[in-house]
């Protein structure tokens, strides 16, 4: 771990493309043999996000992937990205003139390597994340065994990280985070054209949970988190798309809950063209020490009601009670036998009053955001 | 209960060796198939060691095995070598495509109901299956890898040693 | 709750034996890139990140990722 650290700080640039950290490429399906080609991929991402009208977060983030096949039974993946991230972040709930300007500048890495086997696979990686203050770096090991039709996949999967923290407010400093996770899955191919998964996943984390950034936040210092996936892919046979629809069942011990319903459709067209269009629907419920934007009579702006200076408490947007919807598309083309590119756009709107079911905080303006990412692919 | 199960599945999953429908020495399923150029039927090829390969135009290894056979009939044909390649592609346009950027130096049968396949009862793809000159089954192979090469020749070798 | 998502999981796991059983000369739609559930693409990753960044929920079809200060 700490050489992953020093070779990082004293080669620069060529070290941060060198170094990569990794996280496991999720459940797949047919696991047989490596894929028989390599590819380099090059991509971009352009985020934004508004509140109240202003424009709050921007964030650039060019990023570089390989996977290479090799010797015919391991297949090794390695990516980098670099994230530009500029903005105002409110200091508390969504108000702007408490807001702190930033300017951050994030590199992270991953490597992993995949053994296949006659009936499974077994791949281990390594991930790492640096800002200024912020250094992650986490290790996986997944493994994966097939039936003998090959019809029914299981997945086991280990996970854990490392974080430290050390904030330009000095309002804590050397504060450290550590997580471990276990995955259960099963891949089962229902009929020629119908596939389906479901994934377990716990964590359990120990460490500095708030925001550093955020007036008066003070969370638990554990949080334990489940998460439960199921997916199901459709073929069409009469236009030739597929389905692809997910749900996201999510719970963890700050009391948050979370639900994540999303559906896209691949569709090939003529001449090597694909369109991808996509929603999501999300819906969470506020973490319990989450407070509404409603403040002491007596000390005013960010302090709850009845304020004494202890207890959990926090006025993060992202821990409130809303909903939010993505509507998105992505185009792609085949260039030729090696190149390909994608770019895809989407627009994403969080709001207190959209959370499904029950009521959502209220108080809090909406929050609207759009990307565009951009990939070129090479195959090699 | 639920710890148990998962257990027995991954232990059956585990101990369980691969199960050839065919054993060795039965006699080879016959096929009669639609080729390229007419039909291609197992009963015309008594005589011959014949290696029936099942593949498909979707199938990554395929690609791989389709140079290595080409090579294996250009030097074993005269020594009474016949490949075989039954297209499994329900769709026998997508065959037909794939042959177009890969041609077949044997023959190629279509069979895109499946039939073949079945009644050789194979577990993956591709699978190849190597027929002595009696018709009778000498072995089944699951997959190709580049390990696979040699040790598919020599068996090919020791077929075609056999009926000299 | 937690024994629930289990039932959910062994549900799944038992129902398996009798579903799908689709022969291996069958999987030419499967194989299909759009029919995995490949997560390494490079927009699943941005995606992903920009998510947790902004919603509580996080994590579902890997492990291993690293976190980060992100706000």
């Amino acid at each position: 771990m700490t050489s992953n650290e020093d070779k990082a700080s004293g080669r620069g640039l060529a070290a941060s493309i060198m170094t990569a950290a990794l996280m496991l490429p999720g459940v797949q399906a047919h696991a047989e043999t490596p894929p028989a080609n390599g590819t380099i991929t090059l991509g971009y991402l352009n985020y934004k996000d508004s509140q109240s009208g202003l424009d709050r977060t921007t964030v650039h983030s060019p990023s570089l992937s390989i996977t290479a096949p090799v010797a015919g039974v391991w297949n090794i993946g390695a990516s980098v990205v670099s994230d530009d991230v500029s903005g105002a972040s409110p200091r508390y709930h969504t108000a702007i003139s408490g807001a702190s300007h930033m300017q951050d500048h994030r590199t992270a890495g991953d490597v992993s390597a995949t053994r296949y086997f006659e009936r499974g696979t077994m791949t281990a990686g390594v991930a790492y994340s640096n800002e200024h203050d912020y250094l992650s770096r986490a290790l996986s090991l997944q493994g994966s065994l097939e039936s003998e039709s090959k019809n029914t996949t299981w997945t086991v999967g280990i996970g854990h990280a490392d974080d430290h923290i050390n904030p330009v407010n000095k309002i804590v400093s050397n504060e450290k985070k550590r997580s471990t996770s276990l995955l259960l899955g099963v891949t089962q191919v229902l009929t020629t054209s119908d596939i389906a998964q479901l994934t377990l996943t716990h964590s359990q984390g120990e460490g500095y949970f708030s925001d550093p950034y955020k007036a008066l936040d003070n969370r638990p210092r554990s949080r334990d988190e489940t998460t439960l996936l199921a997916r199901w892919n459709h073929h069409l046979a009469s236009t030739g798309g597929t389905s692809r629809l997910s749900y996201r069942y999510y719970r963890d011990s700050f009391g948050v809950r979370g639900h994540t319903l999303g559906a896209e459709y691949v569709q090939p067209l003529s001449q090597g063209w694909t369109v991808t269009p996509e929603a999501r629907l999300y819906s969470q419920s506020a973490a319990s020490f989450y407070y509404d934007p409603l403040y002491d009579a007596k000390l005013g702006a960010p302090f709850p009601p009845g304020y004494n200076g202890t207890g959990y408490m926090t006025a993060d947007q992202r821990l409130s009670g809303f909903g939010a919807v993505t509507l998105g598309l992505k185009v792609s083309k085949q260039l030729d036998k090696l190149w390909s590119v994608d770019v895809k756009a989407s627009v994403y709107q969080q709001r207190g009053s959209w959370r499904l079911f029950h009521e959502g905080s209220p108080g809090l303006d909406a929050l609207r955001a759009q990307t565009v990412q951009i990939a070129i692919n090479r195959q090699w | 209960m639920k710890p148990i199960s998962i257990a027995m599945l991954l232990a059956a999953a585990l101990g369980a060796a691969p199960a050839w429908a065919l054993e060795k020495g039965a006699a080879a399923p016959q096929f009669d198939l639609q080729g390229l150029e007419g039909a291609v039927k197992l009963a015309k090829l008594q005589g011959k060691v014949v290696y029936v390969d099942f593949w498909a135009s979707w199938c990554g290894p395929c690609r791989q095995s389709f140079p290595w056979m080409n090579e294996m009939q250009a030097k074993y044909g005269a020594k009474g070598l016949q490949i075989v390649g039954v297209n499994v592609d329900a769709n026998s346009a997508d065959a037909r495509q794939f042959l177009t950027t890969m041609p077949a130096r044997f023959a190629i049968g279509f069979d895109p109901q499946g039939a073949t396949p079945r009644s050789y009862g194979i577990k993956g793809m591709p699978s190849s299956v190597l027929i002595g000159p009696d018709g009778k089954v000498l072995l089944e192979h699951s997959g190709f890898r580049e390990a696979d090469r040699a040790e598919l020749e020599s068996k090919i070798q020791n077929a075609l040693g056999a009926v000299k | 709750m937690k024994a629930l998502l289990l039932i959910a999981l062994a549900a799944g796991l038992s129902g398996c034996a009798s579903l799908g059983n689709v022969q291996p000369w069958e999987k030419g739609t499967l194989a299909r890139t759009e029919m995995t559930f490949g997560d390494g693409h490079m927009f699943t990753r941005f995606d992903d990140h920009i998510y947790t960044s902004r919603e509580a929920s996080s994590g579902g079809a890997g492990v291993g990722g690293g976190g980060c200060g992100c706000n």
